[in-house]
This record gives C-alpha cells, sequence and structure tokens, in this order.
C-alpha cells in the first residue's frame, strides 16, 4: 500500500519536473549557418540544373526536337516559295502571252 | 522593430530584417524542435531547415496568424519530418543487421538531458522526456508545446489547426499514457 503511493508520488514528480524549465538557446551563429546554407541551396539549384541539362537522354531528346522543329519550318517554307513562284511565273506567261503553246488555239488571220 | 514591419521588410528581401528575425525567434524554434526530436544536434538543424524555409516562403504568410504560429507550425513539421527519417533510416540499417550487413551498429538513445531542466529533476525530467519520446505523434506536439513553451490550449489548437477540446482530449491522454508508461517503467526498475 505503502510502496503504491510512493509509486504514485514518483510518478507525479516525475510528471511535474519539467515546471520551471528555461527555454533551450541553439549554439552562436545560428544566422550565419542560415545564410549558408541559403547560399548554398542557390549554388545547388544550378547545379541541379545544369546537371538535367547535361543528361545524355536530355541532350539527345533537345537536339531531335531542334532538328525537327527545323525540319517543320524547312519544308513549309519551300512548299509556300514553290507556290509562290509557280504564280510569278503563270503572271508572267500570261504577261506576255507565252501561254499558248497549242497550236490549234492560235489563230491565223485571214489574208 | 514592429512585427509586421519587420515581416515586410523580410517579403522585400531585407537582410537585416531577416538578421533580426532569426535572433528574436530562433530559442523559440529550437526549444519545439529539441523537446520534439530530443538531440541537440538535430534541433540545430531543423532551426535552420526552419528559417530557410520562413526566408523562401515568407510571401506566402498572409498575417491571418501570428507570425509565431505559422513558426511553430513550420518547426512542428520539420521537426516530424526530421523524426521520420530518422526513424525510416533506423529501421533500414536494422533490416540490413538483419542480412548479415551490419556495418552500421546500431546505438542505443542516450538520455536526453534538456539544458533548460532545474538541476534537481535532472534525472526525473530524462525519464519523461523518454517516455514523450513513446508518445503518438499528436499527443507529443500537444505535450510539448504546453509543457516546454508554456503554450495555452488554444494557442495549441492554432498551432495544430484544430479545435480546443480535441486539444484537451490529446493532453488528457498523453498524461494518462505517461502516467502508465512511467508506472511500468519505475515498477520495472525499482
Amino acid at each position: 500500500m505503502k510502496n503504491k503511493k510512493h509509486m504514485e508520488q514518483e510518478v507525479d514528480k516525475t510528471l511535474n519536473s519539467l515546471e520551471g524549465l528555461q527555454r533551450a538557446a541553439p549554439t552562436p551563429f545560428l544566422f550565419t549557418r542560415v545564410k549558408a546554407s541559403l547560399e548554398n541551396d542557390e549554388k545547388s539549384r544550378w547545379t541541379l540544373a545544369l546537371a538535367f541539362i547535361s543528361r545524355p537522354s536530355v541532350a539527345f531528346a533537345t537536339i531531335l526536337i531542334t532538328l525537327f522543329v527545323n525540319a517543320i519550318i524547312f519544308f513549309e517554307f519551300r512548299s509556300e516559295s514553290a507556290q509562290a513562284s509557280g504564280e510569278g511565273e503563270q503572271l508572267f506567261a500570261n504577261e506576255y502571252n507565252l501561254a499558248n503553246n497549242n497550236i490549234y488555239d492560235s489563230t491565223i488571220e485571214p489574208e | 522593430m514592429d512585427e509586421q514591419i519587420l515581416i515586410e521588410k523580410l517579403k522585400q528581401g531585407d537582410e537585416a530584417a531577416f538578421k533580426q528575425i532569426v535572433e528574436t525567434w530562433q530559442n523559440m524554434v529550437f526549444n519545439t524542435a529539441i523537446g520534439i526530436l530530443q538531440n541537440a544536434e538535430d534541433a540545430e538543424d531543423v532551426a535552420q531547415e526552419v528559417f530557410v524555409q520562413v526566408y523562401e516562403s515568407v510571401k506566402a504568410f498572409k498575417s491571418e496568424s501570428k507570425f509565431s504560429t505559422w513558426l511553430y507550425r513550420i518547426t512542428v513539421s520539420k521537426a516530424l519530418d526530421h523524426l521520420r527519417r530518422k526513424k525510416r533510416k533506423k529501421r533500414f540499417a536494422y533490416i540490413q543487421s538483419l542480412f548479415g550487413n551490419d556495418n552500421q551498429t546500431i546505438i542505443e538513445k542516450p538520455d536526453f538531458h534538456h539544458p533548460g531542466v532545474v538541476l534537481d529533476n535532472k534525472e526525473r525530467a530524462a525519464l519523461l522526456f523518454k517516455g514523450i519520446g513513446q508518445l503518438p505523434e499528436n499527443q507529443k506536439i500537444a505535450f510539448t508545446l504546453h509543457k516546454l513553451e508554456g503554450l495555452s490550449y488554444q494557442e495549441i489548437s492554432e498551432v495544430m489547426k484544430t479545435s480546443v477540446s480535441s486539444v484537451e482530449s490529446l493532453m488528457h491522454r498523453a498524461k494518462n499514457n505517461l502516467r502508465k508508461w512511467l508506472t511500468t517503467y519505475l515498477q520495472n526498475n525499482e
């Protein structure tokens, strides 16, 4: 009985052992550490970005995309210019009446 | 300087304001972290992470809650993440040791002595911290914020984003669990 009471008292004392506790303080220069960490973060972001770009898969994919875009632009431009030059020739032929190369189309004026 | 002005200056990237914020709140952040982690070095690492996050995300702070509440939230969340990471590592080391790759020896955690405890209570407080370490996360947070930081139940409910009655319930369960654990511990070590 006495032992049980003693045990309860000991538990209560332990539960109250944080009374009067003072706040713990970190070691000095926490701000310097935080600042250094922020600078490292900035550097590591660039390092990560460079590491990502220089990955073979990323580099190869970038080259493929560039070639693909170039090809699209090249063929688009070629078809446009071909169409444009065709129109020009037609205009030129019409202007100088060069389009009639069929003998039956030409009229012979009677004397 | 006024808290609101400091925050506004920090939002503009003022380094002097940031320095003042770190110096004003470092003890609060460190004390909360050390209470949860029960390790001074880990608490320093977490305090550092907390202020890095404060610097990076202060623009997202809308002043709807108190700055200290926001800081407590970040500290608690970072400390819990740290604790989980540590537990994962410990589990991994244990599994490795089962397969014979016991290069890393598992060291039993020594008793934690909070630097702010009154000398007479040193041994009892170390035992109480051991018990706090066994509590579920939510109970541990509520108990630590109340006993170590002296926060009221209302303030704890704001930090934990819960109701005051939930905090009361958490504290009640935490005390009961600690009482049971301490009784068993003292009986076995008599």
